[in-house]
C-alpha cells in the first residue's frame, strides 16, 4: 500500500512537470507582448524595456524556462507580471475560496444526486424515476451562467431569501485570515455571525455549481444501482428475509459505490478548476477569476502557476479516489 | 423498498432544510448601514494602493481618498486648480526656467504625525527613484530630478523646473495620485530591500486623506474607514466598501436588492432601464476618453492619401453609433482634445455624408474601393459597448462607400502589440490622457517624435509636431489656446484618426445616496457622500 502510494506520488511529479512544460510553451507562443499588457496603452518604450529586463522577458525562451524551473525546485512559483506579487502568495489567497466553493458544490451534488439516483433505481420506470431522469437531463443541459443569473434573480433579488454575490455580507468584514476558508476562519475566531453569513453565501453558488454534478451523479447512481439490483446476491439477501432498507444500504449501494466514486472524484477535480463562470457571476474571489485575469493580461508565470496547482489538485483527488476503492471493495488491494 | 427510498430522501431533505433555514435567517450585520457606502463594480484592474505606483483607474480612485496632493480639482471643474495640502502657490520665472513655491497647511497624517515639507520632498523623490509606471510624469513631463524639489522650511516646498517643462502642466499632473503625499516616517519604517515601503503601501495606507485603508481582500473587496485626523473630514460616511462585481447583470441585481448603494459598471442597455426606475439615480458622468479609428498612413497603405482619411471621416455615422449602440452614453466630437479640457475644439466639420466620401475616394484614385484589415479588441470598448458590435457598425458604414474592412478580433494585449509595431492598417481603440491637460492628448496624438499614437499610425507631420511642442511649453493661457486651435484644426483635416465619440461613464445609485459625484478624471470624493 505504502509502496503503491509512493510510486503514484513519483509519477505525479512527472505529470506535473509535463503540465508546466505544456503551459509554459503554450503561453509563450502567443504573438503578444506581456510588458505592453502589464503597463498598458500609454506606457513608453523605455518603461517597456525596463519591465522586460526586470522580469527576464528579454532572455531566450529556454533560459526563461530554466530560470522558472530553477525557482520551482526551490518552491518559488515566480512573480506575477501583472501584480508584481509572489504567485505562491496569490494562489494561497485565491485557492481556498475555490476549494470552499467546490466542497459546497460536492456536498450539494451528493445530497441531491445520490438520493435521487437511489429513488430512481428503486422506482425504475415509474413516476419518481421519470422525474429524477428529467432532473438529470435538465441539470446536465442547463448552462451554468444562465442558472446562476436565474438563481440570483429569483432567490436573492425577488424573494430575498438568500444573499447575493460574494463570500460575505458587504457590511461585515472577513474574520482574521488563517486557512483562507472563511467558514473555518470564522469557527476559529468563534464568530458565529460570520460563520452563518459565510454558509448562507455558499448556498446559491454551491447549488449552481453543484447542479451539473448532481445531475451526473443521479444518472450514475441510478444505472449502477440498477445493475447491482439485478444480481443474484441481492435476490439471495432478499430471500433471506433481510429488511429492504438493509439490502439497499449494505449490499446494493456498497457495490454500486465504485463507479459513483469514480465520477465523484473526476467531478471534484473538474469543479476545482471549472468554477470560472460561477466565480465570475457570484463575484467569488477564487482561482477561476485569477486564472482568467492572468490569461487576459498575458501573465505567464501566474497562468503556469494556476495550471500547476490545478494539476496537483486533480492528481491528489485521483489518488484519493483510487485509495478509497480499497475501502469499499476488499477485493482491491494495492500491495 | 419504500423504506430505503424514504431514508434516502429524508437525509437529503434534512440537509436541504438546514441550508434553507440558514438562508432565511435574517441578515445579522445590519448595524452601520447608514454610515457605510457600498460600491459594486469591476475593480479587477487594481494592482496597488501605493499612490506613487498606482496607475490604474481603480487605484487612482481609491488613492485619491487615502492621500492628499498639493493642489487638486474640486468637483467637475477640471480647469481650476484648488488648494489641497498647499494653501497657496506661486510661479516665478528663474534664469533656467521657473520655480513653484508652495505653502503648506497645518495637516496631520492618519498616523498622527504632522504633514511637513520634508514629507512632500520624500514622496516625489520616491516616485522618481522607484521608476513606477507613472514616474515619467515627474521625470519626463515635469523634468524633475532628485534635488529639484526642496524644503527650505517645514511649511514651504520649492520646485525648480527647467525651461522644457510647463509649470501649468506640472501643477495639473500633481493633482494625479503620483503627487500624493506619504508619511515618510511610516514608509521608511516599512522599507524592504530599498523599495521605499512600496511593498507595504500596496495594501496599507499612510496618508492624510479623508480615509484610511482598513483592508484589501484581493478580488473580493476594499474597505476604507474614515480618518479622524483628516482635514477634509467625512461628514456622515464612516466606511466605504468597494466590492468586486464584474458583471453588469449582477450589479443590477445587487443594487435592486439594496445590497450595494452604487453600481460602477452598467451596460448602456441596463443604464437605459435604470433611467426610468424611480428608486435609482442614473448619472451620465463625463470622461476624457476618446474612441477612435487609427489609420496607418505609411507609404503604400491606402490611407497614405489624406483624401482617403477624410473619406473615412465622412463615411462614419457618428450619430447612429451614439444613438443606437451607446444609447446616448456618448458625445459627438471630432477633434483630438476631449471636451472639458482647455484647448478642446468643438468643431464638427464632418457630417455623415457617404456621397462626399465616395467622391473623395474617387479623387484619390480609389473609386473602386479597397480592402483593409480592421483590428478590433475582443473585449468592451469605451462606453461599455462590445467592441465587436461597434466594429460591425463601422464595417457596414465603410462598406457603403466601397471600403471593405476585414474585422480581425484580437485580445487587447495582442492588439496593442500589433499597434505598437505599426502593424495595424485600420484599428479601433481608445485613448485617455494621463493628466487633465490638453497636452495629454496633444503630444501623443500629433507628435511623431513622441513615439506614441502618431508614430503607431506611421503619420509624420513636422508642422503638427512643432505645434504640439510649442503648445506644451507655452505658459500664456491665451497663446496656448490659440496654438491648440491651430493644432486641432490641422489634425482634424490631416490626421490619421476618425474620432468616433467621447463616452460618458454610466454610474447608477440608489435614491438614498446624496453627494456622489464622479468627475471626468474618474475621481469621487467619498467624504462628500451621505446616505438618507
Amino acid at each position: 500500500m505504502l509502496i503503491y502510494v509512493l510510486r503514484r506520488l513519483a509519477l505525479m511529479v512527472f505529470v506535473l512537470w509535463g503540465v508546466t512544460l505544456a503551459a509554459f510553451v503554450i503561453s509563450h507562443a502567443l504573438p503578444a507582448d506581456p510588458a505592453a499588457a502589464a503597463l498598458g496603452n500609454n506606457a513608453r518604450e523605455e518603461q517597456l524595456q525596463a519591465f522586460r529586463e526586470k522580469n527576464g522577458l528579454d532572455q531566450p525562451l529556454v533560459v526563461q524556462y530554466g530560470l522558472y524551473m530553477g525557482g520551482l525546485l526551490r518552491g518559488d512559483l515566480g512573480t506575477s507580471l501583472r501584480t508584481q506579487n509572489s504567485i505562491t502568495a496569490d494562489l494561497r489567497q485565491f485557492f481556498p475560496a475555490t476549494l470552499e466553493l467546490t466542497l459546497g458544490a460536492v456536498l450539494f451534488a451528493l445530497v441531491i444526486g445520490l438520493p435521487l439516483g437511489i429513488v430512481a433505481a428503486l422506482y425504475h420506470g415509474r413516476l419518481p424515476d421519470l422525474l429524477a431522469r428529467l432532473f438529470a437531463l435538465l441539470g446536465g443541459a442547463t448552462p451554468v451562467y444562465w442558472l446562476a443569473i436565474l438563481a440570483l434573480g429569483v432567490f436573492h433579488e425577488r424573494l430575498g431569501w438568500l444573499p447575493g454575490p460574494g463570500r460575505l455580507d458587504a457590511y461585515s468584514l472577513a474574520p482574521p485570515l488563517h486557512t483562507g476558508l472563511v467558514t473555518v476562519d470564522a469557527l476559529l475566531a468563534g464568530d458565529r455571525e460570520v460563520l452563518v453569513d459565510a454558509l448562507r453565501h455558499l448556498i446559491l453558488p454551491g447549488l449552481v455549481l453543484g447542479a451539473f454534478s448532481a445531475a451526473l451523479l443521479t444518472r450514475m447512481t441510478r444505472s449502477a444501482l440498477l445493475e447491482v439490483l439485478s444480481q443474484d446476491y441481492i435476490r439471495t439477501a432478499r430471500a433471506k428475509g433481510l429488511r429492504p432498507g438493509r439490502v439497499i444500504w449494505r449490499h446494493a449501494l456498497r457495490n454500486a459505490a465504485l463507479p459513483v466514486l469514480t465520477v465523484l472524484g473526476g467531478l471534484f477535480g473538474s469543479l476545482l478548476t471549472g468554477a470560472v463562470l460561477t466565480e465570475t457571476i457570484f463575484s467569488w474571489p477564487g482561482i477561476g477569476g485569477y486564472a482568467t485575469t492572468s490569461a487576459i493580461s498575458l501573465d505567464f508565470p501566474a497562468v503556469v502557476g494556476v495550471t500547476l496547482v490545478a494539476g496537483l489538485a486533480y492528481s491528489i483527488v485521483n489518488l484519493l479516489v483510487d485509495l478509497a476503492y480499497a475501502a469499499f471493495d476488499p477485493r482491491i488491494s494495492f500491495s | 423498498m419504500h423504506d430505503a427510498a424514504r431514508a434516502a430522501l429524508t437525509w437529503s431533505a434534512r440537509t436541504l432544510t438546514f441550508a434553507l433555514a440558514l438562508g432565511l435567517t435574517a441578515a445579522s450585520a445590519q448595524s452601520g448601514r447608514q454610515s457605510t457606502l457600498v460600491i459594486g463594480g469591476d475593480f479587477s484592474d487594481l494592482i496597488t494602493l501605493d499612490p506613487g505606483v498606482s496607475y490604474e483607474f481603480s487605484g487612482s480612485l481609491i488613492a485619491g481618498n487615502l492621500y492628499d496632493t498639493l493642489v487638486a480639482y474640486e468637483g467637475n471643474d477640471l480647469q481650476t486648480l484648488r488648494p489641497r495640502l498647499a494653501t497657496s502657490w506661486k510661479v516665478t520665472p528663474t534664469a533656467t526656467g521657473s520655480r513653484i513655491t508652495f505653502t503648506l497647511r497645518d495637516a496631520k497624517f492618519s498616523t498622527g504625525r504632522p504633514v511637513t515639507a520634508a514629507d512632500v520632498v520624500y514622496s516625489l523623490n520616491r516616485v522618481i527613484a522607484l521608476k513606477t509606471p507613472s514616474s515619467f510624469l515627474l521625470t519626463d513631463v515635469a523634468n524633475l530630478k532628485v534635488g529639484s524639489v526642496t524644503a527650505p522650511s517645514s511649511r514651504t516646498v520649492v520646485m525648480d523646473l527647467p525651461k522644457t517643462a510647463n509649470p501649468n502642466i506640472v501643477l495639473a499632473l500633481l493633482t494625479f495620485n503620483v503627487g500624493g503625499v506619504v508619511d515618510s516616517a511610516e514608509a521608511k519604517a516599512h522599507e524592504q530591500n530599498g523599495d521605499y515601503g512600496s511593498g507595504w503601501l500596496k495594501d496599507h495606507s499612510a496618508g492624510s486623506g479623508p480615509f484610511v485603508l482598513n483592508r484589501w481582500d484581493r478580488s473580493a473587496q476594499v474597505a476604507l474607514d474614515a480618518n479622524p485626523q483628516a482635514f477634509r473630514r467625512s461628514a456622515s460616511i464612516r466606511r466605504v466598501i468597494l466590492r468586486y462585481m464584474l458583471e453588469s447583470s449582477v450589479q443590477q441585481s445587487a443594487l435592486n436588492s439594496g445590497e450595494i448603494d452604487v453600481a460602477w459598471d452598467y451596460t448602456p442597455d441596463a443604464f437605459k432601464a435604470a433611467q426610468s426606475n424611480p428608486r435609482l439615480q442614473a448619472l451620465r458622468t463625463g470622461t476624457f476618453q476618446l474612441a477612435y479609428l487609427g489609420m496607418n498612413s505609411a507609404k503604400g497603405s491606402p490611407f497614405e492619401d489624406p483624401r482617403v482619411r477624410e473619406a473615412v471621416r465622412y463615411a462614419i455615422d457618428q450619430d447612429g453609433i451614439i444613438r443606437s449602440l451607446l444609447q446616448g452614453l456618448g458625445r459627438k466630437t471630432q477633434t483630438i482634445i476631449p471636451i472639458g479640457l482647455a484647448g478642446s475644439n468643438p468643431a464638427t466639420p464632418y457630417p455623415y455624408d457617404p456621397a462626399k466620401a465616395r467622391a473623395l475616394l474617387q479623387a484619390a484614385g480609389k473609386g473602386g474601393g479597397f480592402t483593409v484589415d480592421f483590428l478590433v479588441s475582443t473585449g468592451a470598448c469605451s462606453g461599455g459597448v462590445p467592441c465587436q458590435d461597434l466594429a460591425a457598425k463601422i464595417q457596414a458604414d465603410l462598406a457603403k462607400v466601397g471600403i471593405k474592412a476585414n474585422i480581425r478580433q484580437l485580445v487587447n494585449a495582442e492588439l496593442l502589440t500589433a499597434y505598437r509595431a505599426q502593424k495595424a492598417p485600420l484599428i479601433q481603440v481608445g485613448w485617455s490622457p494621463d493628466y487633465p491637460d490638453a497636452d495629454g492628448n496633444g503630444t501623443p496624438l500629433s507628435d511623431y517624435n513622441a513615439k506614441s499614437l502618431a508614430w503607431r499610425n506611421a503619420w509624420n507631420n513636422p508642422q503638427a509636431s512643432k505645434l504640439a511642442q510649442a503648445a506644451a511649453v507655452e505658459t500664456d493661457q491665451a497663446k496656448r489656446a490659440a496654438l491648440y486651435k491651430q493644432l486641432t484644426e490641422l489634425m482634424v483635416k490631416q490626421g490619421p484618426y476618425a474620432i468616433l465619440y467621447q463616452p460618458y461613464k454610466p454610474v447608477v445609485l440608489s435614491v438614498n445616496v446624496a453627494g456622489f459625484n464622479r468627475n471626468a478624471n474618474g475621481d469621487v470624493q467619498f467624504e462628500k457622500v451621505s446616505k438618507k
